[in-house]
């Protein structure tokens, strides 16, 4: 039997290998599991274990809000309605510096608490408002910042895919966890807003105002009475119908699927065109993601049996070191991580060290799982692999460069930081709701 | 190739319809439990069982569209020629996986079958039922690698042209947005 750091070393050093020539992540995981199974799981028995492992992986009724939650977001976007909610706030938004940055900020946190997918969120604001800011001469950073900010605080705030996903992979309360990342992701739209505003008041160059047709009156409410309140109760809905106790989180997401459906049909938007559109991006996403779980049970079983977990999970423990530098350690590797690797990856190479360590330092799981839904969002926004980077240059002009997106984000990303440390510092700013309103 | 590409279609429009008439499935039970109707006790279980069939049907369509989340680190540093070889090497290694996979997906079925295993929950049926999918589509996948092996794709097929390819529904958000 091989030394735990020569396993550990064998099994990453083949994973980086696999991801870096560009095989796709589920693939990696799979093919890092066929070799494992051979070396560690018996050979002939450990590869049928693989295929076994890999229906059990996702034949999980808690991995079911992933699609619902998912075709929120889809419904929202391909029906038309997200945009009427962008010109709801657009009538309601006037003389503010960097209006169409705020206005990015609050539609984003909005469909964040409707939509479950990320991508979306951004590619929507991205396709919508980017052009029109740039054509008013906001600059590119003060334009692209905020939209792929706030893309990222979708994470947080429920519904999200990849929380439930989180909550089952690490053995999280999945409910709890959904309503903990609601204060810190509110707390970093306003910090965002802050940010926005001040920078164009001492800058206004930044965002140069322009005459805007101004309504008043009913006129100017109607819009946001109308489109908006129908989300927000959606969003009301699916949390009430979890913390109440009406339905299981996975219950509560079909519900608010299906609230979203019928929200769309009310504004006689729901075409059989927008609905299969929906329904394919919702296959296709949750494809993508619980693909790559297929992998997850039995790479977590080799990394046990080969006694690579026990070995790094002992050193860490019997180093001596204070639990705050292992945190801000495990911190760091995430953030690492979230630079390359995508969000389900980072959870699946991560999870199986850190739960361990979670347990026998005594840490709440959900003040955890909220520094750890940080970081992924982090990742979704440092370069060079960050997907929502890749997501804004799909949308924005050809003439900024790359670099011009890179740097627009990384105000927010040192927010993101500061968020990190505040939650590490307060865990109360993550465990007081789920405390008040599920006794958790 | 019009009709590999017409399958691939039917593979990712089953796996919406599955995933369509779960959300039905669970609402339905959620109103009925609460409003005091008959609530049916298998359709938990049976959304249990939609999510891998679902995802083992949409599995060989996002390989075909190119959507499966890869790291595309050497697209922007490695000339075409050379892109097209490693293009060449990874859809050789993902045909090994499939194919070793979809075989071992076989012998487990058989096991299964000789032993008689049943799955006993709400609902009762052959423990082999619940790996049929697998090797269906670890073959597609397999199909689709080595149509890729003898026509590699194009370096910028994905609408990042940094070669990460961003899931579709971006692309469609966009769409609908303008």
């Amino acid at each position: 039997m091989m030394p735990w750091w020569e396993t550990l070393g064998l099994l990453f050093g083949i994973l980086t290998l696999l991801l870096l020539v560009g095989l796709p992540a589920g693939f990696a995981f799979l093919a890092i599991n066929l070799v494992g199974a051979v070396i560690f799981l018996g050979g002939e028995a450990g590869l049928m274990q693989v295929v076994r492992n890999g229906v059990a992986s996702i034949t999980n009724f808690s991995l079911t809000p992933i699609p619902f939650f998912v075709l929120m977001g889809e419904v929202l976007f391909h029906t038309g309605v997200a945009m009427k909610a962008i010109d709801a706030f657009d009538n309601l938004i006037w003389r503010m510096p960097g209006r169409l940055s705020v206005i990015a900020v609050v539609a984003g946190t909005v469909f964040s608490a409707i939509s479950g997918s990320t991508v979306a969120t951004t590619a929507l604001l991205g396709g919508l408002l980017l052009p029109q800011m740039l054509a008013r001469g906001y600059s590119p950073r003060m334009a692209m910042g905020p939209i792929m900010a706030i893309g990222g605080v979708d994470m947080l705030i429920p519904p999200s895919a990849l929380t439930v996903l989180l909550g089952s992979l690490a053995g999280i309360s999945i409910s709890g966890l959904l309503v903990a990342g609601v204060v810190p992701g509110i707390l970093l739209s306003v910090l965002f807003l802050g940010w926005i505003v001040g920078r164009c008041i001492l800058d206004p160059t930044l965002a140069p105002t322009f005459e805007h047709q101004q309504v008043s009156g009913w006129a100017r409410w109607r819009p946001l009475v109308v489109y908006v309140t129908p989300l927000v109760f959606i969003f009301v809905i699916v949390i009430l119908s979890m913390t109440a106790g009406w339905a299981t989180p996975t219950e509560s997401a079909a519900v608010g699927a299906a609230a979203t459906v019928l929200v769309a049909a009310a504004y006689r938007a729901m075409t059989v065109r927008a609905l299969a559109k929906s329904l394919m991006g919702t296959a296709a996403i949750s494809g993508v993601i619980l693909f790559i779980i297929i992998g997850a049970t039995t790479f977590s079983q080799i990394l046990s049996f080969s006694g690579a977990t026990n070995g790094l999970v002992g050193l860490v423990q019997g180093a001596g070191l204070s639990q705050w530098v292992v945190l801000l350690g495990m911190m760091g590797i995430l953030l690492v991580l979230g630079c390359f690797v995508d969000q389900v990856s980072m959870m699946l190479i991560t999870l199986p060290f850190f739960m361990p360590l979670v347990q026998h330092y005594g840490w709440d799981p959900l003040w955890f799982g909220v520094m750890f839904l940080i970081c992924m969002q982090l990742g979704l926004l440092t370069p060079p692999f960050g997907m929502l980077l890749f997501t804004m240059r799909s949308v924005a002009p050809k003439e900024i460069p790359t670099s011009e997106i890179f740097a627009a984000v990384m105000p927010y990303v040192l927010f993101g930081i500061v968020m990190l440390f505040l939650v590490m510092l307060f865990p109360g700013l993550a465990t007081c709701l789920p405390s008040v309103l599920l006794g958790k | 190739m019009k009709a590999w590409s017409r399958l691939m279609q039917a593979c990712g429009a089953a796996s919406a319809t599955i995933l369509g008439l779960v959300t039905m499935a669970v609402v339905w039970d959620v109103l009925a439990r609460n409003l005091g109707a008959r609530s049916l006790p298998w359709i938990v279980e049976a959304t249990e069982y939609a999510l891998p069939l679902a995802t083992f049907l949409a599995a060989p369509w996002l390989m075909f569209r190119y959507e499966h989340v890869r790291l595309d680190l050497l697209a922007t540093k490695l000339s075409k020629p050379a892109l097209m070889r490693v293009e060449r090497v990874t859809a050789a290694i993902c045909m090994v996986v499939s194919l070793v996979i979809a075989w071992y997906a076989v012998r487990v079925i058989l096991d299964t079958r000789q032993i008689g295993a049943l799955v006993i929950k709400s609902l009762i049926f052959p423990e082999w039922w619940l790996f049929l999918p697998v090797p269906v589509c670890f073959v597609l996948l397999a199909l689709e690698c080595a149509r890729r092996l003898v026509f590699p794709p194009p370096p910028t097929g994905s609408i990042s042209d940094a070669g990460l390819p961003v899931p579709g529904e971006a692309a469609d958000a966009v769409e609908s947005a303008r």
